[in-house]
């Protein structure tokens, strides 16, 4: 190989590199407010949430009674999984049916929980008195579950099937008609 | 084979001087021309109140002398040195289901640096809301201060709460605090404002008239001495039942500007500005502010923040998640033309992670607008994060003001003697604390 095409090479090779990172710097200086973003957004890594047909994401809590409970303790029977807060509206529209729920849980062979999230023990102790709420809760300290279930905000309802799976979701108010058509998905689903 | 060498070492030294020129900005020190408004530089952090009383929800504002107040919630004192964990109300279902909490205050006179002793507003026992309807300050032309907060509602119900208001005794205590909602257990989110005209302007959300959905836009106008000049009033309709209001004042009080959260029958919630030009007594119909197309059944608990410049212009910012998720974050628009229009939204910062963000803004005496909002960072955990818009409309770089261990939310932000100052609530499992950041402005 000549010389000349030597120096050629290695000339190109460092205006290459010298290229290569001035684009960097320019995408990185033109790319505007977003890229502190992004680069959050990169960090931060995937995390997948939950999706019907997927299994339900682990979770380890404390009931107000402080008894400590995971997914695992639930598998066997459905699960009604239900975030709220005390002092979200729709929250509180719909806790009498969570309520009604809980009461014929025995019957329909399922469990519900509420998990309480933004909340604290002492307005959820009061709460569950004032509306003479049946069903376990349990406080969702600095919002682990509730970002792992990946909620923007109360209500929200995960319909678990014995074996963990989700089988229906309900982000928002829940009514009557949706519950008990959630729930019938949950307790069709093979228990083995 | 020369030639041709050194034609392409003009190609690459051409493209390496655009990519420069590109790269300068970047480069060159933050604040010169064409590049992005300087960083701020805070100092180190304060706490505010008795860590072991968990306090909570700061709120900031400057008195017109230049002090810098901040009030916030602590566990109640009596009940603290009771020995007990968490005070509440009883359970009768007469009370409220809250803890008890004392409503404080305190002044600094070196901006933030240190504090006076913080002195109890609320009188009685008082479950006091907290959040996104947390305590509010406002001050007189004299310096005299004014305080609203929200309670829940007799029967313990917080969503069907009452708004309290005080007033500084002079003597360095506040007057006893009574309700300013005459329908009782129907208020909350209230904000106070000092108008130029001489009075306070006080609004909230209010459920009296609970059906059908959604909630009603009220005011009050009180005079300096805590007299009502007027009884409610209802301003507007159709408003997201549970997020913070905006309010900002211009042409000496005649014009009177409120944003809030709109939601319509389809439940797509955006944000709008209403404008009054007879001092608040009538608002015109509500501009639309983006229509970022938000469905959501449920009520997000972050409201707008609203701030006017030297210039008239109107500075909005918000949350929203848009139309997916991809679109989730803070948001920011700016009206040039007293709020009949508003510039396509410009996002601040997008959603790390689905999670509800909280923001709030302030606008300095040089048009500098000054954005503290709340992002998770990669671990998960919520942290405030702040950046500015130059009023040559430059942007910072993102700065990230908290090192939570658990979360950081809800920043509150003042300006006082050229210093900016940003406050906040951490909480970690069950304790919280209230955090101060200052920083000097460069003028």
């Amino acid at each position: 190989m000549k010389i000349t095409t030597i120096v050629a090479n290695i000339g190109s090779s460092v205006y290459v590199s010298v290229f290569a990172l001035l684009l960097l710097c320019a995408s990185m200086n033109l790319a505007g407010p977003q890229a502190s973003a992004a680069q959050l957004l990169e960090q931060a890594g995937p995390r997948p949430g939950p999706a019907i047909g997927r299994a339900a994401v682990e979770f380890q809590l404390q009931t107000l009674e402080g008894k400590s409970i995971n997914l695992e303790s639930y598998r066997g029977r459905p699960l009604v999984l239900n975030f709220f807060a005390s002092w979200c509206d729709p929250c509180r529209d719909e806790m009498p049916l969570i309520n009604d729920l809980a009461a014929n849980s025995d019957k329909g062979n399922y469990r519900v929980l509420g998990v309480a999230v933004e909340d604290s023990r002492a307005a959820l102790d009061e709460y569950k008195k004032e509306a003479h709420l049946i069903f376990p809760m349990a406080l969702d300290l600095n919002n682990t579950v509730k970002r792992s279930y990946r909620i923007f905000g109360p209500p929200a309802t995960f319909f678990i099937d014995a074996q963990g799976v989700v089988r229906d979701m309900v982000l928002g108010p829940l009514t009557k008609e949706r519950a008990l058509d959630a729930l019938r998905k949950a307790e069709a689903a093979p228990k083995n | 084979m020369k030639s041709f060498l050194f034609r392409k070492q003009r190609i690459w030294i051409y493209l390496a001087g655009v990519l420069l020129a590109a790269c300068s900005s970047d480069l060159a020190p933050r604040g010169e021309s064409g590049g992005r408004a300087e960083p701020v530089r805070f100092g180190t952090e304060i706490s505010l109140g008795k860590t072991q009383a968990n306090p909570a929800a700061p709120f900031l504002r400057a008195a017109p002398d230049g002090r810098l107040f901040a009030v916030w919630t602590e566990d109640a004192a009596h009940q603290q040195s009771a020995g007990l964990d968490h005070a509440s109300h009883n359970g009768s279902g007469k009370m409220a289901p809250s803890p008890l909490r004392d409503l404080l205050i305190a002044s600094s006179t070196d901006a933030g640096i240190t504090w006076s002793s913080a002195k109890r507003i609320n009188r009685s026992d008082e479950a006091i809301q907290a959040e996104e309807n947390g305590p509010k300050i406002a001050f007189s032309a004299d310096n005299r201060a004014y305080a609203v907060w929200s309670i829940p509602g007799e029967k313990g119900d917080k969503t069907r709460a009452n708004i309290r208001f005080a007033v500084d005794d002079r003597n360095g205590w506040f007057s006893v605090a009574h309700t300013l909602n005459e329908v009782k257990d129907a208020a909350r989110f209230p904000i106070i404002e000092f108008s130029p005209d001489g009075n306070l302007l006080i609004a909230w959300i209010d459920r009296r008239i609970d059906n059908p959905k959604p909630r009603q836009l009220y005011l009050m106008k009180i005079a300096a001495d805590g007299q009502a000049i007027t009884k409610n009033y209802p301003a507007g309709e159709g408003l997201c039942e549970c997020c913070k209001l905006g309010m900002a004042f211009a042409d000496g009080g005649k014009t009177v500007y409120l944003v809030d959260r709109q939601v319509n029958e389809k439940q797509i919630r955006n944000h709008v500005l209403r404008k009054s030009t007879d001092g608040g007594a009538s608002f015109g119909a509500p501009v639309e502010i983006s229509d970022d197309g938000w469905q959501v059944g449920s009520c997000p608990h972050s409201g707008p923040s609203l701030g006017r410049d030297s210039r008239g212009w109107l500075h909005v910012s918000w949350f929203t998640l848009g139309r997916s998720e991809n679109e989730a974050g803070i948001y920011y628009s700016v009206s040039k033309d007293g709020g009949k229009s508003f510039s396509p939204r410009k996002l601040v910062q997008a959603n790390t992670a689905p999670e509800v963000l909280y923001n709030n803004l302030t606008v300095g005496a040089d048009n500098t607008v000054y954005l503290a909002w709340t992002n998770l960072d990669p671990e998960n955990r919520a942290q405030i994060f702040f950046r500015t818009i130059g009023a040559d409309g430059r942007w910072s770089e993102i700065q990230q003001l908290s090192r939570a261990k658990g979360d950081a939310n809800r920043p509150t932000l003042t300006l006082s003697k050229n210093r900016l100052h940003v406050a906040w609530t951490e909480t970690d499992g069950e304790a919280s604390r209230a955090v101060l950041r200052s920083a000097a402005l460069s003028q």
